[in-house]
């Protein structure tokens, strides 16, 4: 079993194939201080450094998933609020799977409130699930904050009505996640809401199934797709099909589906994409 | 042109391309590839036909590369790979840059490649009980190309998942529907070739040149990418 980092504000481990990235600040709604931020930027990169773990769940404690920057904090502390400026002002930021150019496959599992800041972690997984008690808002605007990158992301992702609505109405206008399912926001809705850990746990072991590498290609070619027109998407999407030619996983995935066996695929790579490659950005 | 892999057809206004290897899920051999080169030019060439219809015989709409047959064949598996490689891609009607409307009606199950079909039509409709999934990283393989252009036509999520999940999940007609992957289920399924013919003859009534202008400045959008 692995030994991870020792986190203050954030509980990770790993079940079976899946890392859990957990948000461990209850009390505080989950909001992301200083200190939350960097334990951010090392947890993402320990679960994608760790072999073992072949799927990443992301999800809270307590009554809500995220809350956004923590601005208590900030308003209280001045230097809270200068690192805040400056990591914003410079489009350098670590806290989701995205940011970090994680290759493994990212589930959200959206446990209650999601909001403001909160919508970084929805618009950066490649898969969002939520209990059906979760709920989902943008109060940026009621609180005098320009709404940008979050949102940036999910318009590109989503029907974009739905996105400038909850922009523009901030903390006066909640979206339950049922909305959210019908918008393919979200692609699952677990109710009873307690089931949620369960069912993204299954989730999680389904996908853990599939080949590492084909995964990490994947999850490539299409989030560059956000970034391209058509054509060129599909140009670049090619190199990233052909990159896995002669790989041992494309022989190994037929040959287990003809001996209907599990495939027994090649360890991930682990390696954080480098910047450069498409995943940042998206909001530049 | 004679046919063995697909037919064509022509009722009224409306050309037919259907996928016919039923016993083989309509997986594209080396004769298929070569004959829907040859069945959009054909279609696109003929003015009486004014929309196209896609769909398949049997229990499956499309389910991709017929990897099997393709590996006896080296020539055709070499030339496919060149093409995969280069993006240069023969198999759909945006591929082989057809200005008609083109209408996939999908009959049952739609699978990997199967899904560049849907992926590259302008109008999909969905007989009750068809399926979606996208097997290729279950099978160590990559999927891009089709998915690429889903990602940029519906809610992104439920394609990543698609994607990830692997055969191990499935997008149901009805969820296809609500997404806006496809704009109408038709139940009883058995009524999908009436339901696509008539929906084809409705948008058949309109200019053709008027069709082709709208066609060509929609997917046009899609090539835009964000400012810089």
């Amino acid at each position: 079993m692995t030994a991870y980092a020792t986190y203050e504000t954030l509980i990770v481990e790993r079940r079976g194939p899946v890392g859990w990235l957990i948000n461990n600040r209850p009390d505080q709604l989950n909001a992301m201080n200083s200190t939350m931020r960097d334990e951010f930027a090392v947890a993402w990169a320990e679960l994608e450094a760790d072999p073992e773990v072949r799927v990443i769940v992301h999800t809270g404690e307590g009554r809500a998933f995220q809350t956004g920057v923590d601005v208590a904090e900030i308003a209280s502390d001045g230097v809270g609020m200068e690192r805040y400026r400056q990591s914003v002002e410079d489009f350098d930021l670590h806290f989701t799977a995205w940011h970090q150019g994680v290759t493994k496959p990212v589930i959200t599992a959206v446990n209650g409130i999601c909001a403001g800041g909160g919508f970084h972690w929805v618009a950066d997984a490649d898969i969002c699930i939520a209990a059906a008690d979760a709920q989902f808002f943008d109060p940026h605007v009621s609180i005098g904050q320009v709404v940008s990158l979050e949102a940036i992301g999910l318009m590109r992702k989503m029907p974009v009505e739905a996105v400038m609505r909850m922009a523009l109405v901030g903390r006066h206008e909640r979206m339950p996640a049922t909305r959210a399912y019908e918008l393919g926001m979200i692609s699952q809705v677990v109710d009873p809401p307690e089931r949620l850990r369960d069912e993204a746990q299954a989730l999680g072991e389904t996908v853990a199934r599939n080949s590492p590498a084909a995964m990490a290609a994947t999850k490539r070619a299409l989030w560059r797709a956000l970034e391209l027109g058509l054509t060129d998407a599909c140009r670049a999407g090619a190199a990233d099909l052909v990159s896995l030619w002669g790989h041992p996983d494309q022989t190994e995935g037929p040959l287990a589906f003809a001996e209907k066996r599990e495939p027994r695929w090649a360890p991930p790579a682990g390696g954080l994409a480098p910047p450069s490659d498409g995943l940042s950005g998206l909001s530049s | 042109m004679t046919y063995t892999a697909l037919r064509v057809e022509r009722r009224g206004p409306v050309g037919w391309l259907v996928f016919a290897r039923p016993d083989r899920g309509n997986a594209l051999d080396a004769t298929g590839l070569a004959e829907l080169e040859a069945a959009w030019a054909e279609l696109e060439a003929d003015l009486a036909v004014r929309v196209v219809v896609n769909t398949g015989d049997g229990p499956a709409f499309q389910t991709g590369l017929d990897v099997a047959q393709l590996s006896r064949d080296p020539a055709a598996l070499r030339e496919q790979s060149r093409r995969t490689r280069d993006a240069e891609l023969r198999l759909t009607a945006w591929h082989n840059g057809v200005t008609k409307p083109v209408i996939a009606a999908v009959n049952g199950t739609c699978a990997g490649g199967g899904l560049h079909f849907v992926a590259d039509a302008d109008i999909v409709i969905a007989a009750a009980g068809a399926t979606f999934l996208d097997p290729h990283t279950s099978i160590g393989q990559v999927s891009a190309y089709e998915t690429i252009a889903l990602v940029r036509k519906s809610p992104m999520e439920p394609i990543v998942r698609m994607a990830l999940a692997g055969r191990h999940e499935r997008i149901t007609a009805g969820r296809a529907h609500q997404l806006g992957i496809v704009s109408q289920v038709v139940d009883p399924p058995d009524r999908l070739r009436d339901e696509a013919q008539a929906l084809a003859e409705l948008i058949a009534r309109r200019d053709p040149a008027l069709l082709a202008a709208t066609k060509r400045a929609l997917w046009a959008a899609l090539e835009e990418g964000p400012p810089a």
